[in-house]
């Protein structure tokens, strides 16, 4: 059983030999092949052969197209700052929807027109060019709280939920169609699944979480089965107060940060759980005993619906042994 | 005659349009300013922070409530720099260089301006030697820095540095903060406190305040 064999086995709910392993990895990935993360988020090409150098290097199972959550606000006409060797940022002093009647005038940019959103479709292409047969390929998009935050500015957004209920909903079926968008090319150049980044809704409680978010999540999250693909929903942060909202999507996989797993399994019921190692206090800064500990403690927790990955991105400067300890933890037990 | 007791409910409620006409209010009937921050500003911000820690506020409910704080502070705070009223302590607090993440460190800062703190905000992508000339033309008492990446935390040491060689650490406590941000870290490049949480922000300066 190969890599690919194994993610799309366990999504099937098929026997698998080994757990399964899929860690967010981009910053450690560029420098895994000494990379600037500059060039990692602008070139697919140097993000594909990182991606797969630490999937190889680390026996990962798949490989992802994750880089940034700026590529669709970058296409869109946002301001991006670049940084040498660190993920493009945004300013939300000059967001692109500072204000709030720009939107209106938006367009959805075309995912092939030549932007950042092409060069990850790129990278899917890519992908299954170099690893389709031997590792799952993932691409990205944003949710539509995250990516409402990138264009509108995190901190109006926030406050546009009680000030502007309408302007929040008009904003999110902007994001809506465009991530379908995107997503749908990536499906076509060759993603597996699509990973759903929605970080900004970890924000907001379960109130406007259920008013709000969850029903554009699940237009989403149904937009891209109807397209014939598997979602993974990434959130980080605590999630705790919104676990039940997030099991009630349907999504293949759901990824755990800072939220309990024995309480995801408890509200979520048989839903495929990853996570959710802390990538900072334990995988970068424990010891092997201490990740193959808490690695052991998270499948305990989960059952056997259960994929081996840390809360979030596995950080820069993470010990070699401490991602290797992790791997051998997934090769060495059955789920 | 006025009934403070809802600039206290207007502030916990996040209703900015009232927190002012009350504020406004109780100053044209001569209400000391400062009774109004500390005896219902003050407690709605430390009650809004309590409902954070628990779990039944958040960032946009903490957000809207600060921001009612602040449209009261805006009246207030002439009049209290007229009467030579001294804040609980002098804040500079910025995003450090390299990192543009600024919703965290807008909840310590409201937070703490909430608190009774004056808190002038340097932004994001904060060069260490901006904080330094900061912190020594408002005369600090606490320089706050905030961190969402673990590439730019080495910027934290390097503030903790510059503030240094300007010859003010000795002058002021460093607080930090930000998800990737650990006390383990703090205690390694000489920080005074780590604070897991806007809320938790608060009772960290008090306590360095009193130190």
């Amino acid at each position: 059983m190969n890599s690919r064999e194994r993610v799309l086995a366990m999504l099937a709910g098929e026997p698998v030999d080994q757990l399964v392993l899929m860690p967010i990895t981009m910053m450690f990935a560029a420098d895994v092949i000494g990379a600037q993360y500059r060039d990692y988020a602008l070139d697919h090409r140097v993000l594909v052969e990182a991606q797969i150098a630490v999937a190889e290097k680390y026996h990962f199972d798949y490989v992802s197209c994750i880089s940034d959550p700026a590529r669709e606000a970058a296409d869109c006409g946002a301001n991006i700052q670049l940084f040498d060797n660190q993920p493009p940022g945004l300013d939300e002093q000059r967001a692109l929807l500072a204000d709030k009647t720009a939107l209106a005038k938006l367009k959805i940019p075309d995912p092939l027109g030549g932007g950042r959103m092409t060069d990850r479709v790129q990278a899917a292409a890519l992908f299954k060019t170099k690893a389709g047969q031997s590792k799952f390929i993932e691409g990205w998009i944003e949710g539509p709280c995250a990516q409402a935050a990138d264009l509108r500015g995190i901190n109006s957004l926030m406050t546009d939920f009680f000030d502007d209920p309408a302007f929040v909903r008009e904003l999110f079926e902007f994001v809506l169609e465009m991530e379908l968008k995107f997503a749908r090319v990536q499906i076509e150049a060759g993603a597996d699944i699509i990973g759903v980044g929605d970080a900004a809704a970890s924000l907001v409680g379960p109130a406007l979480y259920e008013e709000f978010v969850l029903p554009f999540e699940k237009r989403m999250v149904d937009g891209l089965h109807a397209l014939g693909t598997r979602v993974r929903l990434h959130i980080c942060g605590n999630t705790r107060r919104i676990l039940k909202g997030m099991g009630s999507l349907g999504c293949e996989i759901v990824d755990l940060d800072l939220a309990p797993l024995d309480e995801a399994r408890r509200q979520m019921g048989n839903q495929i759980l990853l996570g959710n190692l802390n990538p900072v206090r334990i995988l970068r800064d424990g010891t092997t005993a201490d990740v193959t500990h808490a690695i052991a403690e998270c499948h305990r927790q989960a059952g056997a619906r259960f994929i081996v990955g840390a809360g979030c991105e596995v950080p820069r400067g993470t010990p070699e042994n401490n991602l290797l300890a992790l791997a051998a933890y997934a090769r060495s037990h059955a789920p | 005659m006025q009934d403070l007791k809802q600039l206290y409910q207007a502030v916990l409620d996040g209703n900015a349009k009232l927190s002012k006409s009350v504020t406004e209010a109780a100053i044209a009937e001569g209400v000391d300013p400062q009774k109004l921050v500390t005896e219902f500003m003050i407690p709605a911000m430390d009650e809004a922070g309590r409902r954070y820690e628990c779990g039944d506020f958040f960032v946009p409910e903490l957000l809207i409530a600060a921001r009612a704080m602040k449209a009261s502070l805006e009246i207030i705070r002439p009049l209290l720099t007229a009467q030579g009223t001294q804040p609980v302590g002098r804040v500079v607090i910025g995003t450090v260089k390299g990192d543009l993440h600024d919703i965290g460190k807008n909840l310590v800062a409201a937070m703490l301006e909430g608190g009774g703190f004056e808190v002038n905000d340097l932004g994001v992508d904060v060069a260490p030697e901006k904080f330094a000339a900061a912190a020594r033309e408002k005369n600090a008492t606490i320089v706050a820095l905030s961190a969402l990446l673990t590439t730019t935390m080495p910027s934290m040491k390097a503030t903790v540095e510059a503030l240094k060689a300007a010859g003010v650490r000795n002058h002021v406590k460093i607080m930090i903060g930000g998800a990737p941000v650990t006390q383990k870290y703090a205690d390694e490049i000489g920080a005074d406190g780590y604070s897991e949480s806007a809320a938790s922000a608060v009772t960290l300066a008090r306590r360095l305040m009193a130190a």
